[in-house]
């Protein structure tokens, strides 16, 4: 297991680095290895999931999970990432694409994804070839996915193990926060700093636009001269539809081009209880005796009465 | 039943109590023993039983550890502070939020002095009282529910 680990951790990293030095711009395969690389927890201390620091739009996102869950239990964790399946995104190429989700999910200490030989049969077809990854080597409870088909991944079925307090005594029964990020579409700025192609793009300068050229891997070069007779050349990589001409005069930071992003990313809570079935029981049989006791009150009372009935001088 | 005690209203004494607005507990079930030794402890089990039911199905949370140099993305105060957050929030003003809050206390703490202006005690016959009322009830409500809501949808609650 430990070996595993090692090695996927290996491999990821190698992954990250490969695709760090080769093409930043490029793959959109990798966004969650972005988050995993630069931030240890995944969760901001303002409460704010890190995702939303690079897929930029605001878009709603739903978990379902069960209001309570018995120790050493598997259950459903639900993520669902609405869209409408008819809009498409651009692509790292220029070219239009269906759109890719991604989700992250934070469940409490103690709470991890459930061995393939624990899931039922039943979940397992919901499941689907979902593949989860442990944020990090450390951090088993917080689990990503993706990016994969929207088509398909619209709704994410995550089968959860929860601990048993009884065998692990670092976890308590009790009440516990659950949080979701689910993101659609490509994202608009890299770890770097550096903008997609699925952003605007902004004038750098003011001026008049003296030309746009087609650059030759696609996109455009953009020439903007000043007044003091400068100029600047911005690049608008192939992907977002210009909004000027030739000849139009801009102000500095005047949109070059519209937003061609159509994805974002929405965050959700949740609580879950990690019930202990002897409370359970217990409370059973308080209720049990509440309901006696108040019955048998009732009784005495109509036993009551009936002697007050009694003594009564007609 | 023969329990319950009517009024004897051929009685000239209590037709005289009854005049005064009192004597009214001439009639009904006895309290005691029938109510306060039966059927309280009924009811005091029954809300017992409702509590630590609620504490064992949905226990409370203990929440994450503040970090004074990090707010968080959506503040809201407990449920109860909710309209004076609203107030306070919407206010452009912070030293007009401040008066606008302890507005609500001294305007509570004058009720009863402007009460007593009118003599009745029935709602229906103080018909400005019970109409401010209402609607310091709803306006409450109102900005309660806002409180919820995003600033920009706060005062139309998202319906228009």
């Amino acid at each position: 297991m430990k070996m595993t680990y090692a090695l996927r951790t290996l491999l990821i990293s190698f992954a990250a680095i490969v695709l760090f030095l080769t093409a930043v711009p490029g793959s959109a395969t990798a966004y969650p290895i972005y988050a995993q690389q630069a931030y240890e927890n995944p969760r901001e201390a303002t409460g704010r999931i890190v995702c939303a620091n690079c897929h930029l739009g605001v878009k709603r996102t739903e978990v379902e999970i069960p209001q309570a869950v018995l120790p050493n239990t598997v259950f459903e964790a639900v993520v669902k990432i609405p869209y409408d399946t008819s809009v498409q995104q651009v692509l790292a190429d220029g070219e239009k694409g269906p759109m890719n989700v991604g989700a992250v999910v934070m469940l409490p200490e103690g709470f991890k994804i459930a061995p393939p030989d624990r899931i039922p049969a039943e979940m397992k077809e919901k499941v689907g070839d979902l593949y989860f990854q442990p944020y990090s080597e450390d951090k088993e409870n917080i689990i990503v996915v993706g990016p994969l088909p929207g088509d398909e991944y619209r709704e994410m079925v995550f089968p959860v193990l929860s601990p048993d307090p009884n065998t692990d005594k670092t976890v308590h029964f009790g009440k516990y926060q659950v949080h979701v990020g689910g993101n659609r579409g490509r994202g608009q700025v890299y770890p770097t700093g550096a903008k997609s192609n699925n952003a605007v793009y902004n004038a750098s300068i003011a001026g008049n636009i003296t030309q746009i050229a087609k650059a030759d891997e696609g996109g455009y070069a953009v020439t903007i001269q000043a007044e003091d007779g400068k100029t600047a050349v911005d690049m608008i990589p192939p992907g977002p539809p210009l909004l000027i001409a030739e000849g139009q005069t801009v102000k500095a930071g005047e949109a070059l081009t519209s937003d061609p992003n159509v994805g974002g990313f929405g965050q959700a809570d949740a609580e879950v209880v990690l019930q202990s079935p002897i409370r359970i029981y217990g409370l059973v049989v308080f209720l049990a005796g509440i309901t006696l006791s108040q019955i048998l009150l009732v009784l005495k009372k109509k036993q009551v009465e009936k002697v007050q009935a009694a003594e009564m001088n007609f | 039943m023969s329990i319950l005690k009517k009024p004897d209203l051929s009685d000239p004494e209590l037709r005289a109590k009854l005049a005064q607005g009192m004597g009214h507990n001439y009639y009904g079930e006895p309290a005691w023993p029938n109510d306060l030794l039966y059927i309280f402890p009924v009811v005091i089990m029954g809300t017992i039983a409702l509590c630590i039911g609620l504490a064992i199905l949905d226990p409370a949370m203990t929440g994450e550890p503040a970090n004074p140099f990090a707010t968080p993305l959506e503040i809201l105060p407990e449920w109860y502070l909710y309209p004076v957050f609203q107030i306070l929030r919407v206010v452009p003003n912070k030293l007009l939020g401040i008066a606008a809050m302890g507005a609500i206390p001294l305007g509570l703490m004058l009720v009863p002095f402007i009460e007593n202006v009118n003599k009745f005690q029935n709602p229906f016959r103080r018909p400005v009282a019970t109409t401010v009322f209402m609607f310091g009830t709803l306006v409450t409500l109102w900005l309660g529910i806002g409180a919820t809501f995003p600033i920009a949808k706060s005062f139309t609650l998202g319906l228009f």
